[in-house]
């Protein structure tokens, strides 16, 4: 008998769906798993996405990549081109692994939610294809990382990660969890595909390949090209899917892009962001970090938006100012915190890097150029005590990630600004108004506690530095320290230095959490 | 027998407690954690948040510092007991900056 073209077959196959004959349709696609909401169950019936794959063209097609990936990494394996490396693109790869690794696990259990409570026979196949693609990045990515762990501790946090109360762990879990495990399907379809991996893992995969180009690090950028050819087809879910809700339910459509979007572009601004404008070295930097972000995701965003009918949303404002802001704070504050981080952050301030930020970013030296003139002046000083923590930055209760975002004043100053908000009897202090705006929102979910809830409420001990960073799983072969002061600081030495801390005398403790006029631990 | 009479303390009347503030100094790039007591002054309270700040992210100014809560400037010499200010509330700590400088 000859086979039948695809084309002949497809399209009976594609949605083949059941009739039920002893249970009803609430039992098999349950509201809080399959999200139906105000969309009419049989409005799903409309649900095709755009790529069309059979399973023997998947299969296929996955292991010609599998098999180019793999030969990249077997004779790269015996070359040197690791070592030659920069401390600072090694911390960018340090981010990835730990930041992404477990977060590919976590997708595929978004996938299979997809794949078993789909609303349309289609929708279950092409979640059953990235349930496997998620899957291999998993796999892949530990495994690209995992290679490092002789050469270097650090890398071992590509699979430690996530299973850790790290702050930076605890702030992507939120995400994450939100994003992908506790939601609904139509949700998770419009909040991971359409909103996180159209827009987002197009900067991390794409434009962080080309600095991995730059950097000499071809394996890295092997293995997240792979990777971003997988996400360009399941990532397809996401458009059917918010066309029929917008049709049914165009304010909850609304809700849920604006949201995974807000939550995506805080997390990428923590780790794409100091990866792209300070970890990489200068002479390797193709955009900065707001280039990236206007040319790949906002345009895109912006144009998706207009083609399904929405908005832009309420934030806007507030997000594209951020462009200007929310990176560099936190690459300031996940330097400051050194300690607390699985990667050896490079403060990248010398003379000639000021200059490139201040191209790209005109206020640059207005909002942050004093507090890094400070620093340097300290480890000029050899007052390096001054420059570690001693306390916890506040961390946001909606993103969980250090509050430190600078408003211009009418008077031109910037000063950061306390935003908060009084909810069931106690205080929650946000980063942004955004932040706080979701979490009012959502404010029935049930949410992390952040590491200063945690702190607060006696989990951590003993309250201090040395029990926090035990907390976190930080041990000292592990903490992040910067890879070179010396690089940022020489062009600086000798100059005047008022106003500096002045370096404690030779065998004090240090001050720790507790508070004023108490016994110090 | 005044907890049987239902008549509590006043803050300022009982054993000092813990109160951790989110706290901004002046120019600096992040709110942070300050646990303070409610027996500490403001003065007290100033030079908690200036510890983490002042000298490290913050350069020094010859000037005295004031806490700023609810958008009130409040005494040196005011406990936080005194003052009503509670934990998770939020001070900022300003230098205090003659007019003509």
């Amino acid at each position: 008998m000859a086979l039948l073209k695809r084309e002949e077959w497809q399209g009976f196959v594609r949605d083949v769906d059941w009739s039920y004959r002893y249970v009803d349709d609430e039992a098999v696609f349950p509201e809080w798993l399959s999200g139906t909401g105000k969309v009419p169950r049989e409005a799903w019936r409309a649900w095709e996405e755009s790529y069309k794959v059979s399973y023997p063209e998947y299969v296929a097609t996955q292991r010609e990549k599998e098999a180019a990936v793999y030969a990249v990494k077997a004779a790269l394996q015996r070359s040197s081109a690791f070592d030659s490396l920069s401390e600072g693109w090694k911390s960018a790869t340090k981010m990835h692994f730990g930041g992404v690794a477990l977060v590919e696990y976590a997708a595929v259990l978004a996938e299979l939610k997809m794949a078993r409570f789909g609303l349309n026979g289609s929708w279950r196949n092409m979640a059953t294809f990235g349930q496997l693609d998620e899957l291999r990045h998993a796999a892949i990515t530990t495994f690209f990382g995992h290679e490092f762990v002789g050469k270097d501790a650090q890398y071992d946090w590509t699979q430690k990660t996530f299973h850790t109360n790290d702050w930076v762990a605890i702030s992507l879990r939120n995400l994450f969890d939100a994003m992908m495990t506790s939601s609904n399907v139509v949700d998770i379809a419009i909040e991971l595909p359409l909103t996180f991996e159209t827009g987002f893992t197009n900067l991390q995969f794409v434009a962080l390949a080309a600095d991995a180009l730059a950097s000499g690090d071809v394996n890295f950028a092997n293995m997240i090209s792979s990777i971003q050819t997988d996400e360009a087809r399941h990532s397809q879910q996401g458009g059917p899917t918010l066309e029929i809700l917008v049709e049914h339910d165009p304010v909850r459509a609304q809700w849920v892009v604006d949201k995974a979007f807000w939550g995506s572009a805080r997390a990428f601004a923590a780790l794409t962001g100091p990866a792209m404008d300070y970890y990489t070295p200068l002479e390797h930097r193709k955009q900065s970090y707001r280039e990236f972000m206007e040319e790949w995701i906002i345009d895109q965003f912006v144009h998706t938006l207009e083609q399904y009918g929405l908005k832009k949303p309420w934030y806007w404002d507030e997000f594209m100012r951020g462009l200007d802001i929310w990176h560099h704070g936190l690459h300031m504050g996940l330097w400051f915190w050194r300690p607390t981080i699985w990667w050896r952050p490079m403060a990248a301030v010398s003379p000639d890097e000021r200059a490139w930020l201040v191209e790209k970013y005109p206020n640059w030296e207005k909002v942050y150029g004093d507090k890094w003139d400070v620093i340097i002046d300290n480890v000029n000083a050899n007052n390096m005590e001054a420059t570690l923590p001693e306390t916890l930055p506040w961390l946001c209760s909606t993103c969980h990630l250090p509050a430190c975002n600078a408003i211009q004043s009418r008077d031109g100053t910037w000063r950061v600004r306390d935003i908060p908000l009084s909810y069931d009897g106690r205080t929650y202090h946000f980063c942004t108004h955004g932040c706080r705006q979701i979490f009012w929102k959502d404010r029935d979910n049930v949410n992390h506690e952040t590491l200063i809830d945690r702190f607060l409420a006696g989990q951590i001990q003993p309250m201090d530095v040395g029990g926090i960073l035990g907390y976190m799983g930080l041990t000292p072969e592990v903490m992040g320290d910067d890879p070179d002061y010396e690089a940022w600081t020489k062009d600086y030495a000798g100059r005047p230095a008022d106003g500096i801390a002045a370096a404690p005398p030779v065998g004090t403790a240090p001050v720790g959490t507790a508070p004023v006029g108490t016994a110090q631990s | 027998m005044t907890a049987e009479l239902g008549a509590e303390l006043g803050a300022e009347d009982r054993a000092p407690e813990l109160v951790p503030l989110n706290a901004i100094f002046a120019t600096d790039f992040v709110q942070i954690l300050v646990p303070v007591t409610t027996a500490n002054t403001m003065a007290e309270v100033a030079a908690a948040v200036a510890h983490h700040v002042e000298g490290k992210r913050v350069r020094a100014l010859p000037y005295d510092k004031v806490v700023i809560y609810q958008g009130e400037r409040l005494p040196g010499e005011m406990t936080v007991a005194a003052a009503g200010i509670k934990p998770l509330d939020h001070v900022t700590v300003e230098y205090d900056i003659p007019e003509q400088s």
